[in-house]
């Protein structure tokens, strides 16, 4: 649960608007470390997905996440957020997300058909954290 | 799940030696199926989706999505206790999650019609049919008409048995 308190921290910083410091060089670089794991050794998916990259979560978050989505060089690039359709429209929500980090320099947002893990058709939520993540996580 | 998912592929594998010599025998064809998908995954499928071919055909599935992981899976009581769509007396399969280029055979030879799925695709409706011989054959069992056990999405995506016999096949890349 450590890391879970600097994920809870950031979502209050960013829905505040607060400054409040945390610590958030432990998942800056991968491997994130408990309670992560990395998605490719839970679920029967590729290590490196392209467009989404190496995907560590942790499992009592699924399926919403955050999904902590790392380049080839093992740097945090990405937050990304998976939410059912089906869900949503039966009145889920996904409240007080966490956030890998408090830099976002655009988001995406599109539709996914499903996928082991999250197998419902859903939306993809994809923060990048800095200007070339998308790039990165390309392929 | 990955040592249970290669237990099966090697299982298959040996399976298909066996069928391979068979196959080299009869020097009957092979027919490839790739499981394939947009870049982001917005929609996802076989190509080709329909196919009908003659008995004794092995079927080759080949991932090509390189972002996602697919099945072929038969509609059967064996597998996952579903209602059975493909012929009585056929042997049923199930690929196991198969990674970006990886690949499971079966051979298919008892006449009739076979309806498949992706295990993690199946709500997205991906699916598809074979129809083995001719329904002229003796032993020829048509489609289910059980639309209990299986999604609207499928149901949806299925060519008709008429028109797979009519085109020979159906919804190769490009076309849906």
């Amino acid at each position: 649960m450590k890391k879970l308190l600097p994920l809870a921290a950031a979502m209050l910083v960013a829905t505040t608007g607060a400054t409040i410091a945390h610590d958030e060089k432990a998942l800056q670089q991968s491997p994130p470390g408990d309670p992560y794991v990395q998605v490719s050794d839970a679920l029967p998916l590729p290590e490196f997905i392209p467009g989404l990259g190496m995907l560590f979560v942790d499992p009592a978050t699924l399926p919403a996440g955050p999904f902590l989505a790392y380049d080839h060089d093992g740097r945090l690039s990405a937050t990304i957020y998976m939410t059912p359709l089906e869900d949503l429209q039966d009145g889920a929500t996904y409240d007080g997300l966490g956030i890998g980090s408090h830099s976002v320099a655009g988001v995406d947002i599109y539709y996914n058909a499903g996928h082991p893990g999250v197998e419902k058709p859903h939306a993809h939520v994809v923060l990048y954290h800095d200007d070339g993540a998308k790039g990165r996580l390309a392929e | 799940m990955r040592p249970s998912r290669r237990m099966v592929l090697t299982l298959g594998g040996g399976a298909l030696a066996t069928l391979t010599m068979s196959v080299r025998v009869t020097a009957a064809p092979t027919e490839i199926i790739e499981m394939r998908g947009t870049a982001r995954g917005e929609r996802i499928w076989f190509a080709p989706r329909g196919l009908a071919v003659a008995s004794g055909t092995t079927f080759r599935f080949v991932n090509r999505d390189p972002g996602n992981s697919h099945t072929s899976t038969a509609y059967h009581p064996d597998i996952f206790d579903r209602k059975r769509r493909i012929p009585e007396g056929a042997q049923p399969w199930d690929s196991d999650f198969l990674l970006p280029g990886e690949s499971f055979e079966i051979v298919l030879t008892v006449p009739g019609v076979y309806d498949y799925y992706c295990q993690p695709h199946e709500m997205a409706g991906m699916a598809g049919r074979i129809i083995v011989g001719q329904p002229d054959n003796p032993e020829w069992e048509g489609p289910s008409d059980d639309a209990e056990d299986v999604m609207p999405e499928v149901l949806a995506a299925l060519p008709t048995v008429a028109d797979i016999l009519r085109l020979g096949r159906i919804g190769l890349e490009g076309d849906g």
